[in-house]
């Protein structure tokens, strides 16, 4: 190994804290541009590694971790998180733990601190959320903690960001000297907990200062109130925040509190489409316009059409969505900050306990809505595995926006200049999934033994943090971090399946030469050896082979290969469907061309019509139900550990997806609606 | 008389924790020890799960978990 090769390890610092400590918006302020997410290595947690902001001039990596309240691990997955806190496979030990811990509610928070500091970590310990402790006019004397602890504390709010500079300073300290920590691994038993716990309620009765008595006293006879006011029954300190409780009282009530929830929930889908759908035109009409510039450029080569359909319109897949998931986790960032989303998961656990699932279950469900992939890594807040795993289980059938395209024209089709009926309709299919969803997780759940055979326990405990204004800026970092982590998972997945599709629908391109003899026009020309290329095509014959199975369906093979695509990502059923149908126009209004077409089409060798009102609501159900998103089954497959999930989905999805489209199609033919 | 009994509104004392109850350790390690005194604050649709205010702190938790956190009625005042 040559020197240049080896390089200098750098420091490990490593942040933990429970949830709503704070911790990941101290990452955020102290974090640099890159991040990097890695896995801890053995399970299926992700957690986010970056260097400092340069402006600090701390040479060191930054680890976040996911949010535990103590260093007793409540499932195999905490277990990995916690052992990787000790020593990481890769980074190696820690050589600083910032831990985080609300002032406001010490005796809780000061749990973690305190057994991290016990492993023999080299610890910061960092008081957030100082001014809700103010408001219950208290203070913390951090001097006296920092004696009580043996470690440094230093009181900053990451949500004011003022005084960052005293912590790097301190930060910087810790790292100058030995920062060779001896830590060992500490076993700890319940009887321990409650022994900590003592312990810290005796510290926390010599450091907090009542604002509103010390200031006229004498020091000593302050100390000694001090103790007296804390012990007391019904002392300020053990109440929560007011307004929290007085808001709770509404948005927590009995009933209300399940109206206001279904309300929010509305709102918030309505505000997503809403506000997603001129944008995602936007992005749909650049991609198309810079593909109709490269044939017109280029002519019309193999190369001009791999760059404007495969490349671009890659891409333009990939993109599409960006506006919704965009939206989508803005306003789950919003929730989640302003401290409603976790009163969302406490009011819909019975509900979904009943099915199985878990109130986690819950912010996954939602994710599922912009796209699968998303949610299903977030299902890994859920700690027991077969609530989790239902949960994995039931997501690909909430209607991802990749369906909207889809939804879009066969609506558009059905109801032409409809445009409230045709919401009306689109509600009532995202409803309909919801209901479904359920469904199958009560099916599942009543023959559990069969489908996932693990028993543990299932709870639901979990903190309610105080009502807040949202951070914006923190809001919207961590939403470009997830849509970073979307492009990069999803993106080169969707572009591969684009070429692979524009390959068998370009080759071996076989257009009669005769074509250009018999017409004039140069445009009609190419549309008419496009449209000749693709019915020649491997995708035509994969199609032709198929066809029987969509017959039933009352269509034909040019839409079996259109579906066939839809494994890339489910809206190329659109273009494909377009390219079928020989639609080339380059005009803007490309699905408006496209559904006259669909009006005109017959089944190739009959004169029965192709797109009937039965067999479009047929699409539409097969659309709702199917599992034709290579994405979902790889990520399933990656965090469920094996392929039994993702095939069982498969099968039961798109199983149940093609028997009830027929039922759909034949039963609307039936009562005489075709 | 567990947490789960209680109305809301009403404080209570833990007593004891069941520690043969499978969820008993998140419970400690939420707080819920010997000596703390608590408040239901408010039930979800279905009366299940609860809020508590405890330690300054509350605290979303399911009926069935929170059986295992043993309490006394505290003196109302």
């Amino acid at each position: 190994m040559s020197i240049d090769t080896v390089k200098e390890k750098k420091l490990l610092i490593t942040l933990v804290g429970p949830p709503n400590s704070g911790k990941t918006t101290l990452f955020n302020l102290l974090s640099g541009k890159k991040h990097k997410t890695v896995n801890y290595p053995g399970a299926t947690i992700e957690y986010s590694i970056s260097s400092f902001l340069e402006q600090y001039g701390i040479n060191a990596n930054l680890m976040d971790s996911p949010g535990i309240i103590s260093l007793i691990p409540a499932s195999p997955d905490e277990k990995v998180t916690i052992d990787n806190l000790y020593i990481h496979p890769e980074f190696g030990k820690p050589d600083l733990i910032i831990v985080t811990a609300d002032a406001s509610q010490l005796s809780r928070h000061l749990l973690l601190a305190r057994q991290i500091i016990d492993s023999g970590f080299k610890t910061i310990v960092v008081l957030t959320m100082n001014d809700l402790l103010a408001e219950k006019s208290f203070s913390i004397d951090d001097k006296e903690l920092s004696v009580l602890l043996n470690c440094e504390i230093i009181k900053f709010d990451p949500r004011k960001s003022d005084g960052i500079n005293t912590l790097i300073d301190i930060i910087k300290s810790n790292l100058n000297g030995d920062t060779k920590t001896i830590n060992k691994r500490v076993r700890i038993t319940d009887d321990d907990i409650l022994c900590i716990y003592r312990e810290i309620e005796v510290i926390e009765k010599h450091v907090l200062i009542d604002l509103n008595k010390d200031n006229h006293e004498d020091p000593r006879v302050a100390k000694a109130n001090r103790e007296l006011v804390i012990a007391g029954a019904g002392s300020m300190i053990k109440l929560p925040d007011k307004l929290t409780v007085n808001i709770d009282k509404i948005l927590l009530h009995k009933y209300w509190g399940l109206f206001i929830f279904i309300f929010v929930m509305s709102l918030m889908f309505t505000s997503i489409f809403w506000l997603a759908s001129p944008v995602m035109g936007l992005v749909d009409d650049s991609i198309q316009a810079l593909g109709n510039l490269v044939t017109d450029t280029f002519g019309n080569y193999w190369y001009s059409d791999l760059i404007s359909k495969g490349i671009i319109g890659g891409f333009g897949v990939v993109l599409v969505f960006l506006p919704q998931i965009l939206i989508l986790f803005f306003v789950l960032g919003i929730l989640e900050d302003s401290g409603y989303l976790a009163r969302g998961a406490m009011i819909i656990d019975r509900p979904l306990s009943m099915l199985g699932l878990n109130g986690r279950s819950f912010v996954p469900m939602l994710s599922g809505f912009a796209c699968a992939i998303p949610a299903i890594m977030a299902a890994r807040t859920i700690q027991n595995k077969r609530e989790r795993y239902l949960t994995i289980f039931i997501i690909p059938l909430m209607s991802c926006s990749a369906r909207i395209p889809v939804y879009g024209l066969l609506l558009a089709f059905l109801f032409p200049g409809k445009y409230f009926l045709s919401g009306l309709i689109l509600s009532l299919i995202y409803v309909t999934g919801v209901i479904i969803s359920l469904i199958v997780a009560g099916i599942i759940n009543r023959y559990k033994k069969t489908f996932l055979k693990f028993e543990d326990n299932s709870s639901f405990i979990m903190e309610l943090p105080v009502y807040r204004v949202p951070k914006i800026t923190n809001v919207i970092k961590n939403t470009y971090s997830n849509a970073v982590q979307y492009l990069q998972k999803a993106g080169p997945t969707i572009i591969t399946f684009s070429l692979i599709i524009w390959l068998l629908t370009y080759f071996p391109n076989n257009a009669p030469d005769t074509i250009s003899k018999e017409n004039g026009n140069t445009a009609s020309i190419s549309k008419l050896i496009e449209s000749e290329r693709i019915s020649n095509s491997y995708a035509a014959q994969i199609g032709k082979t198929i066809e029987p199975v969509m017959r039933p369906l009352g269509l034909d093979w040019r839409v079996g290969v259109s579906l066939i695509a839809t494994f890339a990502a489910r809206e190329v059923f659109v273009s494909s469907l377009a390219l079928m149908f020989k639609v080339t126009e380059t005009d803007d209004n490309m699905s408006a061309t496209l559904i006259k077409e669909m009006k005109n089409a017959k089944i190739s060798g009959t004169n029965e019509y192709l797109f009937t009102t039965a067999t479009s609501a047929g699409l539409i159900v097969f659309f709702m139900l199917a599992l034709q998103c290579i994405s979902t089954i790889a990520i399933t497959k990656k965090e469920t550990g094996g392929w039994r999930i993702p095939i069982l989905q498969l099968i039961i999805y798109t199983g149940s997806a093609y028997l009830l489209a027929f039922v759909t199609v034949n039963g609307l033919r039936f009562i005489g609606i075709n | 008389m567990t947490v789960a009994d209680l109305n809301s509104g009403q404080r209570a004392i833990i007593k004891d924790i069941d520690f043969s109850h499978p969820s008993s350790n998140r419970v400690v390690e939420y707080g819920f020890t010997p000596g703390q005194e608590l408040q239901v604050l408010n039930k979800s649709i279905f009366n299940d799960p609860l809020s508590v205010s405890l330690r300054g702190a509350l605290i979303a938790i399911r009926k069935n978990d929170a059986r295992c956190i043993e309490v006394i009625l505290a003196n109302e005042h």
